[in-house]
């Protein structure tokens, strides 16, 4: 029956875009990617997506993928239907909810929404969380809203609320406070919070203050995560309670030269009495004044968490000619083995001490709107010594898009 | 002899380094390049009108599609001894400054003429980038607003009124939303208020190309050739997902299920559920007075014993653990649920009784 319902989508898709895609509204891509593993056979999937505008007050998205058939799917499959002066719209489909402060959630359902010109938001969602494959539970749901409120011209301030059911049994309860101001051109900020309503407690908050100073975009931030509060609360283990973890930071964007970006980000995080500082350092220059060639340079070090580790990567892309790119991208991690424990020590040598990765790649325009990329990618992973993998990627486009 | 070299030495030294410091300059961007912008500038000093050469722009409605950049027979109005009989535009102006004009036309409602009228021909003071020789000719989105007072279309996401189709235009925005800094962080917290707006220009499968339940492959994993695309799982993830995994604990289950991991590596053949030995290090479990991490490990982060032991796999920690078991109390201090003890799952595993 699901495979069924899956051939009839794709058949749907297939149907309907070829003979809509000489009308300029409307825009068809398909991807094909193939990799190949050296443990595994080749497999690959191909993606297609159209947008329909040939009405102001509807448009239809569609994303399909095959595999080697067990593996085929729908990952959009969204009607949208819109008041000309987007008083309200309705979306019919398979999309993703991301109402406020509440978890995201991808889901076959409706989503409505009504806006007033007094900055008054009102949204309702309801659907079955999706499963792959279209595995549905007999009593899978969900559903919630958020209501927002503008206050003045750059100020944002909302209340939301999910119920999830597995099985019928409650997964997940949360309401979530959502608040967003940008009062000057140089600071705004942004937070929010989820409370969870089974096993109460503050499941996730967040927030972010940035300013704009000429060159430099200062940030401050500060997050709290109760893991187990982002479990099902049919999970086992959503009952033992958790040690929730804490961190604030600072990162700060510093265009140092027209061509030349550095950005420091440096955190400290804590749990359960345990303190570690994380901290990035990159660095971008750009070949051009467009950006179409550049270089980076990742400098990481995970000093927080059980398992601390050390890392650089250095990513180049470089447009050969107007059809031709190369790019080259190189990753060494370095993780600590100083463990207390010898037994772990031993462990985490086993491993390896240095996990090297390297990709390299062409793409190819022959003509416009189609593209042929190729790439091999080579590591050494923690299971194994050494292995090899060919990409491939064949893209076209119909109907105006890029 | 020796000053005459030491000279020579100081003479080539004091070269190098102007050539190094030149091509630093250039390298980053400071030295203007070799390719320059069109001399708008150049003409509006001997006095020359912007309509003289783009004829027709003040007649020009969005309809006829066309911008009037001048081709060489206008140039050669004045210019009467060109250097060469090739166009003017091969080596004058710069294609992608017209490509990006073009491309203006195609996603804009715009009409020259209405504007042209209303500012008596004064083209620069929306054309701010011309008096600078500057490359962006095309105005910024912050000084139409300077005029025009879009604020109630902005909080009705109702952008259509000058962009034609905001999504094909491929532009970043530069005076609001502003993606810079360590966006792939901040997106979430910007979302959160405002995912109406972000959907103003990016489509359904954008979010749900890493957010989506039914991802066949994450975005920058598709664009392979593109290593400065930014994602979570960048590069050599695969290999530092374990460590990123305890870095930040419960950051996977803000997106993957409890399960993924072990349906993962059950499909890949690393899983320690179908090995014989237990990936947990000497001093995991312990009677009473032994060695015993799991305990504190669980508490600091539940969601990684939930990526193996969740599902059948729970009973492993009820056989220990429940009402009277030999296990104890499993709840860290001061927790509370409102679920029923006895009813619900999964509660009742311990305290069901059966």
């Amino acid at each position: 029956m699901r495979r069924w319902l899956l051939a009839l989508l794709i058949a749907a898709a297939l149907e309907i875009a070829p003979a809509r895609a000489h009308a300029e509204p409307f825009q068809l891509r398909a991807d094909a990617f193939v990799y190949s593993q050296g443990s595994g056979a080749p497999t690959g999937y191909v993606a297609l997506s159209g947008e329909d505008k040939l009405t102001p007050w509807a448009d239809t998205e569609a994303v399909l993928w095959a595999g080697n058939g067990a593996t085929a799917d729908a990952l959009v499959f969204l009607v949208r239907l819109h008041h000309p002066k987007n008083w309200g719209e309705l979306r019919i489909g398979r999309q993703i909810i991301s109402a406020g402060a509440v978890r995201p959630i991808h889901i076959d359902g409706a989503d409505g929404r009504v806006r007033l010109p007094t900055g008054t938001s009102v949204e309702v969602f309801g659907g079955v969380p999706v499963q792959p494959q279209f595995q549905y539970g007999a009593w899978d749901w969900v559903a919630g809203g958020r209501a927002a409120q503008a206050l003045g011209r750059s100020t944002t301030i909302g209340v939301s609320y999910l119920q999830q059911r597995d099985d019928g049994a409650l997964a997940y309860e949360e309401v979530g406070m959502d608040f967003a101001s940008a009062p000057t051109r140089w600071f705004d900020v942004a937070s929010h919070a989820a409370y969870d309503l089974i096993d109460p407690g503050l499941s996730e908050a967040r927030v972010s203050l940035a300013g704009r100073f000429g060159p430099l975009r200062p940030e401050v931030f500060a997050l709290h995560r109760s893991p187990s509060r982002l479990l099902p609360a049919t999970s086992l283990f959503s009952a033992l309670g958790d040690m929730a973890s804490d961190s604030a930071g600072l990162t700060l964007l510093w265009k140092m030269f027209p061509r030349l970006d550095v950005l420091p980000i440096l955190a400290a995080r804590t749990q359960d009495g345990d303190a570690g500082i994380d901290a990035t350092l990159r660095t971008t220059l750009r070949f051009d004044d467009r950006g179409r060639g550049a270089i980076t340079v990742d400098l990481r070090r995970q000093g927080s968490g059980l398992d601390p580790w050390s890392g650089v990567r250095l990513a180049v892309r470089l447009p050969i000619t107007q059809r031709w790119q190369a790019s080259t991208e190189l990753e060494l991690v370095v993780p600590d083995d100083n463990d207390p424990n010898p037994a772990v020590r031993a462990l985490q040598r086993a491993r390896g001490t240095v996990w090297p990765w390297a990709l390299t790649s062409v793409s190819w325009s022959p003509v416009q709107h189609w593209q042929v990329a190729g790439a091999v990618e080579a590591a050494s992973t923690p299971t194994s010594n050494f292995e090899v993998n060919a990409l491939m990627r064949l893209s076209a486009t119909w109907g105006g898009g890029t | 002899m020796k000053r005459l070299l030491r000279s020579w030495f100081v003479l080539v030294g004091a070269l190098a380094l102007a050539l190094v410091l030149g091509n630093c300059a250039r390298v980053l961007g400071i030295k203007p390049p070799d390719v320059k912008p069109f001399p708008h500038t150049a003409h509006l000093d001997k006095g020359i009108n912007c309509r003289e050469c783009h004829g027709g722009i003040a007649n020009s409605s969005n309809a006829d599609g066309t911008m009037h950049i001048p081709g060489t027979d206008t140039c050669v109005r004045c210019h009467k001894k060109p250097h060469d009989t090739h166009d003017c535009s091969n080596c004058h102006g710069l294609g992608y400054v017209r490509e990006a004009v073009q491309a203006d036309v195609a996603n804009l409602k715009f009409d020259h003429r209405s504007h042209v009228q209303r500012e008596h021909g004064q083209c620069v003071r929306c054309h701010r980038g011309i008096l600078d020789n500057s490359d962006h000719v095309r105005p910024t989105m912050a000084v139409c607003l300077s005029c025009h007072e879009h604020q109630d279309d902005f909080a009705m996401r109702t952008c259509d009124r000058c962009h034609k189709n905001i999504r094909d235009e491929h532009v970043m925005p530069s005076s609001h939303v502003v993606h810079e800094g360590d966006w792939l962080r901040e997106h979430g917290d910007r979302a959160a208020s405002e995912r109406d707006l972000c959907s103003t220009c990016h489509a359904e499968r954008f979010c749900a190309g890493c957010h989506g339940v039914t991802v066949p492959a994450l975005p920058e994993k598709q664009a392979f050739d593109d290593p400065l695309r930014i994602g979570v799982h960048r590069a050599g993830f695969m290999s530092r997902h374990p460590l990123e995994a305890k870095t930040q604990p419960g950051m996977c289950t803000t997106c993957h299920t409890p399960d993924s991991c072990e349906n993962c590596h059950t499909k890949n053949s690393v899983s320690p559920v179908s090995g014989a030995k237990s990936p947990h290090p000497p001093g995991w479990l312990g009677l009473r007075g032994e060695p015993n991490d799991h305990g504190r490990a669980a508490w600091q982060d539940p969601t990684e014993c939930a990526s193996c032991h969740s599902g059948a796999g729970e009973k492993l920690c009820v056989g220990c653990h429940k009402v009277g078991g030999m296990g104890g109390n499993p709840h860290k201090p001061g927790w509370t649920s409102n679920k029923r003890p006895m009813f619900d799952q999964p509660c009742r595993q311990c305290h069901g009784g059966g």
